[in-house]
């Protein structure tokens, strides 16, 4: 026991400064950052250089944030990773736009206090997702400090954290654990898989997606989205938010 | 001058034994004069208790003393108990169909009629006929139960080998007084010394083996034989057959002069060993009935500390504990009688619904088939787990107070005794809950998964609900209950009774039970009455609330199953499940051990190399059982050679070996202790 | 040029022995790779003809059958009071989609079958027909916290298939990846069998070195799971000198803070006692269910890729190998934190030897028929199979057989008669993934 605070001491405090102070470069690596760049620029670009995306996410104005999967491939013709936590989430139209929560503070969706209850479920993720999610519980971000916690059934949870693409098996446990919450409550989804499928869009057994079964309030953006952006969308559902520069 | 109340009382009589031929005939019949002089029954012991005890009727005796019967305040107070039990267990037999033959009907009248005779017998012999009479009544019982399988005969013979060894304690018992005071009647027993000794401890095994508490639980008579038995049968077996050996027991506490601590002592010990045991029990047992039997040895054992308690104090010489502790033995004997006989009518309207008494099989429907059955066994159960207000709360407070007393016996020994024993019931008492909670879990609460199978029960409910009320009646209305038991706690004290009741802060006087008096300092209040209000008041938003509409903002959701469909009924915990953690925790105690017994033929899975299927068991076993396993092997031999001479297989001559043997204790210890 | 990693016969040429495992069979059937833990070689059979035994063990492995399947290995438990308990598929316990019936009478297991197929998203046929470069992106996305392994065997596979070339400097990059997310994923098993175990503080303090790890692998690779690190036309590689001496530092330091951390881990009576003699497998049990990797170590059955199938570098560095005999829990963690500091001894041995690498090229794996290539690695959890074809530059099959997948049947066995309390951390200490069983 005592050796256990002994070793505790000599580490210090591990954790992240986020959301009081913006995301370190290790906090937020560029991989967790969304590739973008000027529409002119994404207007230039051959239909060839368009369809090396392999989700298809680079359009006419705007990278779609919520399918690109970070595979980085379009750094080869300019864009480059910008952003902030608060740039990976958003709602679905507002990652289409590359919009994210950059300059606006959502409003929380739901009636809630500023405590909330978190329940994840897999619909048929990598796992690195669930580590990612499940990461907020351990030391560098430690999102009980936040008022924030997990909960072990749906049946004590405001919001509910989904990971992964349905697969069919899936449907049906997603839309039951969903019903199981009580109200009020809301849906956070995470990575791209859950927002639209991510890489497995045109998978054979990957046909539905998530908002399509249970009503998504919020999503973030990454494949794996980083932990901050992350708790990033779980602060935006309890009317939380804030905009990058408030921050700093 | 007749008492009106002897003429009730002769009628009742009247009417239980005339049930008898009448049930031959007429089944319904029979069941219909029994509620009658149930009924009757309890109007006379009310008048006794409320105006005066008065003499029924007397002869002389064929030894030339006299014979009565006669209701004084301590037969009257039994005899309510067991009158209020028969009213709801003939009503309710009235209309329970499923019994294999007349035979139950006329055994139940004449077990009804003997108890009634026993109870108010003013002498000795009569007692011990009507003892013997209502044993081989209940024997009778329990051999016309379900069609005779097997099992039924092993576990009525088990019944009539502790009620016989029960009779021959009690003759001894009889004899032993005999010689003391030279005449059947009962009448005060003056002399002191070894042969007082002799004839409480032979009571207290006499009468314990019939109340089936600790060392003779291991038997398990009474578990085995209450739950072969009809429902009807077992709940005036449980309730009352062993409310016959309380009713013995303190009778001769009446009868004897104030006796050495140990007696106290002793009961305080075995009282509380009972009920622990029977606790344990309770809680591993997956019968329907065996559960509620065992816990019928918990509260008997719980009867025993209450009278251990007044025994020591009085021996001491602590009068205002002595008394505290008899008017919670009283109570708890009559809150005990009454609950348990509505767990028992539950426990066989759950059999006519479901078909098992197995609880493990017991798997939803009851609710929605009897809802008003359900919720009164909800209360019985919830009474016997003390919860307040009802009947049980107020005499496991009161219990446990009298035993946090103990600290005034002013004996380190006995202090000590005390302190254990308060120790080992508030354990059992834990043990209980858990034991009601899965009773009432897997029959009452359970929310079916499925709805097929069950079968509506028909109007059983109404007995069982008015036992329930009674439940509520005494727990709420419990001071007063003491007031008017007082008479009865006067004779077993042979002084005038005070009932232990005050008032204190804004509670009216008499709305509250003190467990000594305020001037000691170290006391107990409990206002029963108060607490319901303040219960009642507690709720009333609540049903404001649903009042009020709000019931309809409800969603209801399937119960969460991990994402699955909602669980099948194979997929939700078994009763047998609920208690395991038990099993395995004390496995010591219980004995538990794993048996694993391959099914299926070994070939066709050995060529797979599979490991193979098998059947589990995790058994339980009671490590006293074992010892009366070798036991009955070493009597064995003696026995068969004793069968051969004596017992060629005819139970009439079986009977009449018995009696006689009876007769010629009596007459053996007459002559040896007789007065020279 | 590496030696072959393995014997070849045909058919019935092959006699297997009651020290030989069945490591993988395509799903036609035409070939086989058996395991010898006697002569500690590996034979590639075509045509095999399968045990009785073998054809059990292949049952419990991904069919063509997509969706959930149990993982029962026989026997049926029935009794008094004993019914099913339903755990999953949507647990935090497990915090993945996968499901599992607990056959009980209360408290105590006495049969464990596992659902897996929740998640199966279908990426073996997905990628058919796509280019490796695509088809790469999916493998990495099948079993994310394992993604280096995968896509190294993929890769492998392919290039075997194709017959093409590598340069040497390319596979110590994936050697070194994967031993990074080997201790990753090494950490990250310790941790949830501490948290199962009820240490939280030591399960915190091991979490807050796996998050450090994964820091150092993003500043390497570009990405915390290393997603896209080994393709080709990956920008991101931070292994120039200065990146090089950054990544000793921090392996450094967080070599030393696990080795103090482990200390305390195995001074704790109430972590050990409740670890040890819990989910034990016997190597013969071990053997006969082609149980794979930490695992099969456990049980004292000293077979390691890394030794027994040794690619480029593996050939050129010192591979300790870590074995326990108990087969319990507390041998599977001892095994996984002994290989935590093998990889540790391993990465500071490339980073020393990187400048050095030669510029020659080779072939990772052997071809075994015209564009069908083979490709084994030792992924965190074990053996890890891919199966490739190419066709005109795009995968025409795609075969594996993961390591989680290979171990459920012995876990199932394992848990028989434990507790439920025990449940939680001896599932833990097997580290099996929906995810890489699924696909
Ligand atoms: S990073 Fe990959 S997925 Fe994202 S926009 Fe660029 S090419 Fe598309
Ligand atoms: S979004 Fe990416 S990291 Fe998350 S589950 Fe899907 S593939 Fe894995």
């Amino acid at each position: 026991m005592t050796s256990w605070i002994r070793h505790s001491a000599a580490r210090g405090i591990l954790t992240s400064r986020y959301p009081d102070r913006a995301a370190t470069d290790e906090e937020l690596p560029e991989a967790g950052r969304t590739p973008t760049a000027h529409p002119e620029e994404l207007a230039r670009l051959s239909d060839g250089e368009r369809s090396l995306c392999p989700t298809g996410a680079i359009r006419e104005q705007a990278v779609d944030q919520g399918r690109c999967i970070r595979c980085e491939r379009c750094f080869a013709f300019g864009l480059r990773p910008l952003g902030s936590p608060a740039m990976n989430v958003g709602t679905r139209e507002e990652l289409r736009e590359s919009a994210g929560l950059a300059d606006r503070r959502p409003t929380s969706v739901a009636p809630f206090g500023t405590s909330l209850h978190v329940f994840m479920i897999d619909v048929g993720s990598c796992h690195a997702c669930n580590a990612e999610v499940l990461a907020l519980g351990t030391p560098y971000y430690d999102l009980n400090r936040l008022g924030l916690f997990f909960t072990n059934s749906p049946r004590h949870a405001d919001v509910l954290v989904v990971v992964g693409v349905p697969t069919p098996e899936m449907v049906e446990p997603l839309r039951r654990t969903y019903e199981a919450m009580p109200g009020p409550k809301a849906v956070l989804a995470v990575g791209a898989c859950a927002i639209d499928r991510g890489i497995f869009a045109d998978g054979p057994r990957t046909g539905s997606s998530v908002g399509e079964i249970v009503p998504v309030d919020l999503y973030v953006a990454g494949c794996p989205p980083p932990p901050v952006a992350i708790l990033e969308g779980v602060l935006a559902l309890a009317g939380r938010g804030a905009t990058p520069e408030e921050r700093r | 001058m007749i008492d009106p109340g002897s003429v009730v009382f002769l009628a009742a009589v009247a009417a239980l034994f005339a049930a008898a031929p009448v049930a031959f005939v007429r089944r319904r019949a029979g069941y219909t004069l029994s509620l009658a002089g149930s009924l009757l029954v309890v109007t006379a012991a009310t008048w006794a208790l409320a105006v005066g005890p008065f003499t029924v009727v007397s002869w002389t005796g064929v030894l030339g003393s006299d014979v009565s019967l006669r209701l004084d305040a301590l037969s009257a107070f039994f005899v309510l108990v067991a009158g209020i039990v028969w009213t709801a267990t003939s009503f309710y037999s009235i209309g329970y169909d499923d019994e294999p033959s007349a035979g139950l009907a006329v055994s139940y009248a004449l077990t009804l009629g003997s108890i009634a005779i026993l109870i108010t017998a003013t002498d000795w012999l009569l007692f011990l006929a009507a003892w013997e009479a209502m044993t081989l009544a209940a024997y009778w019982m329990i051999l016309e139960a379900l069609g005779r399988p097997s099992r039924v005969y092993s576990a009525a013979f088990v019944f009539l080998a502790f009620g016989e060894a029960s009779t021959l304690l009690v003759a001894v018992m009889i004899a032993a007084t005999y010689s003391t005071t030279g005449t059947f009647a009962m009448t005060a027993i003056t002399v002191a010394g070894p042969l007082a000794s002799v004839i409480f401890v032979a009571a207290v095994v006499g009468f314990g083996l019939k109340m089936g508490v600790a060392p003779f639980h291991m038997s398990e008579w009474l578990p085995i034989a209450h739950s072969s038995a009809p429902s009807n049968a077992s709940a005036v077996l449980s309730s009352t057959l062993t409310l016959a050996g309380v009713y013995g027991l303190f009778r001769v506490v009446t009868l004897l002069p104030t006796g050495p601590s140990w007696w106290g002592a002793l009961l305080l010990v075995i009282g509380a060993v009972s009920a622990l045991l029977g606790a344990i029990f309770a809680s591993v047992s997956e019968h329907a009935k065996g559960l509620p039997a065992y816990s019928t040895i918990e509260n008997n054992g719980l009867i025993l500390v209450a009278l251990g308690i007044a025994l020591v104090a009085r021996a001491q010489g602590l009068p205002t504990l002595a008394t505290f502790a008899l008017y919670a033995a009283l109570f708890q004997a009559f809150a005990h009688a009454v609950t348990k006989a509505a767990l028992f009518l539950f426990a066989g309207d759950v059999e006519r619904t479901m078909r098992t008494y197995d609880l493990t099989r017991v798997r939803g429907g009851l609710k929605d088939a009897d809802q008003l059955a359900s919720g009164a066994s909800v209360v019985a159960a919830l009474s016997l787990a003390a919860a307040p207000p009802l009947a049980g709360f107020v005499s496991e407070w009161m219990i446990l107070e009298s035993l946090f007393q103990s600290y005034q016996f002013g004996q380190p020994t006995l202090e000590f005794i005390g302190l254990l024993s308060g120790a080992i019931v508030a354990l059992a008492a834990g043990l209980v809950l858990v034991a009601m909670l899965k009773f009432i879990g897997f029959t009452a609460l359970w929310k079916p998964t499925h709805s097929a199978g069950a079968v509506p029960a028909r109007g059983l409910a109404a007995p069982i609900a008015a036992l329930a009320g009674v439940v509520v009646a005494l727990g709420v209305l419990a001071p007063w209950v003491l007031v008017f038991v007082t008479p009865t706690a006067s004779q077993l004290l042979g002084t005038t009774a005070i009932a232990p009741i005050g008032g204190l802060l804004a509670i009216p006087t008499g709305w509250s039970i003190i467990s000594t008096t305020p001037a000691l300092s170290m006391f107990g209040i409990l206002s029963p009455p108060a607490i319901s209000i303040a219960l009642a008041v507690g709720a009333l938003p609540a049903i404001a609330y649903y009042a009020a509409g709000r019931r309809r903002a409800l969603r209801r959701a399937d119960a969460w199953s991990g994402g699955r469909a909602p669980p099948r009924t194979s997929e939700t915990y078994t009763s047998f499940g609920y208690s395991t953690g038990m099993r395995i925790m004390l496995h010591s105690i219980l004995g538990t051990r794993e048996i694993r017994r391959s099914a299926g033929p070994l070939g066709t899975i050995s060529e797979i190399r599979s490991p193979e299927t098998y059947d589990v068991e995790l058994e339980v076993l009671d490590v006293f059982k074992s010892f009366y396993d070798v036991l009955v092997r070493l009597v064995g031999g003696t026995a068969v050679a004793l069968q051969r001479a004596i017992m060629p297989g005819r139970v009439g001559r079986y009977l009449a070996y018995i009696l006689s043997m009876t007769l010629i204790v009596i007459v053996y210890v007459a002559i040896a202790f007789g007065p020279r | 040029m590496s030696p072959a990693p393995f014997d070849v016969a045909r058919g019935s040429a092959f006699r297997p022995s009651d020290r030989t495992a069945l490591a993988y069979v395509s799903r036609d059937g035409a070939l086989a790779l058996y395991n010898d833990y006697a002569t500690h070689r590996s034979t590639l059979v075509h045509e095999p003809v399968l045990r009785g035994e073998d054809l059990e063990v292949r049952a419990r492995w991904r069919g063509a059958a997509p969706g959930p399947r149990t993982v029962s290995v026989g026997g049926r438990v029935q009794g008094y009071g004993v019914f099913t308990f339903p755990y999953g598929p949507v647990a935090m316990g497990t915090a993945e989609a996968g499901a599992f019936d607990l056959v009980t009478y209360g408290e105590r297991i006495l049969e464990l079958v596992p659902t897996v197929g929740y998640k199966d998203r279908g990426i073996e046929q997905a990628v058919v027909g796509r280019t490796v470069e695509d088809a790469a992106l999916w493998v990495e996305r099948r079993a994310g916290v394992f993604a280096l392994a995968h896509v190294s065997a993929f890769l492998a596979a392919a290039e075997a298939a194709a017959g093409r070339s590598v340069p040497e400097r390319e596979l110590w990059r994936r050697a070194l990846a994967q031993e990074l997310q080997r201790i990753q994923a090494h950490l990250r098993l310790l941790a949830r069998v501490a948290d199962g175990a009820s240490q939280n503080v030591g399960a915190a303090q091991v979490h807050a070195l796996e998050e450090e790890l994964l820091r150092a692998i993003s500043r390497c690779f570009g990405h915390r799971w290393g997603f896209g690190a080994l393709l080709p036309a990956h920008p991101s590689d931070r292994l120039d000198r200065n990146g090089r001496t950054e990544l000793a530092d921090r392996l450094g330091r967080i070599s030393r803070g696990f080795n103090g951390l482990w200390e305390t881990f195995l001074t704790s009576r109430t972590f050990i006692d409740r670890i040890q003699g819990t989910g034990t497998v016997p190597a013969a049990e071990s053997v006969r269910w082609a149980a794979v990797g930490p695992t099969l170590r456990a049980s004292s059955i000293a077979w390691d890729d890394r030794l027994r199938q040794p690619s480029v570098p593996y050939t050129d560095l010192f591979v300790p190998l870590a074995t326990e005999a108990n087969g319990d829990a507390l041998a599977r963690v001892l095994v996984r934190q002994e290989e935590i500091r093998a990889s540790f001894l391993m990465l500071e041995q490339m980073l020393e030897r990187w400048e050095g690498v030669g510029a020659g090229e080779v072939i990772p794996s052997p071809g075994i028929a015209p564009s069908r290539g083979i490709a084994r690695v030792e992924a965190p959890n074990g053996d890890l199979v891919y199966d490739v074809t190419i066709a005109d530059g795009r995968v025409a099959s795609l075969q594996s057989r993961s390591p989680s997948e290979a171990n459920w049947p012995v876990m199932a066995l394992s848990l028989r008669g434990a507790v439920f309390t025990d449940f939680v951390f001896s599932l833990e200490s097997f580290g099996s993934s929906f995810a890489e069983t699924d696909g």
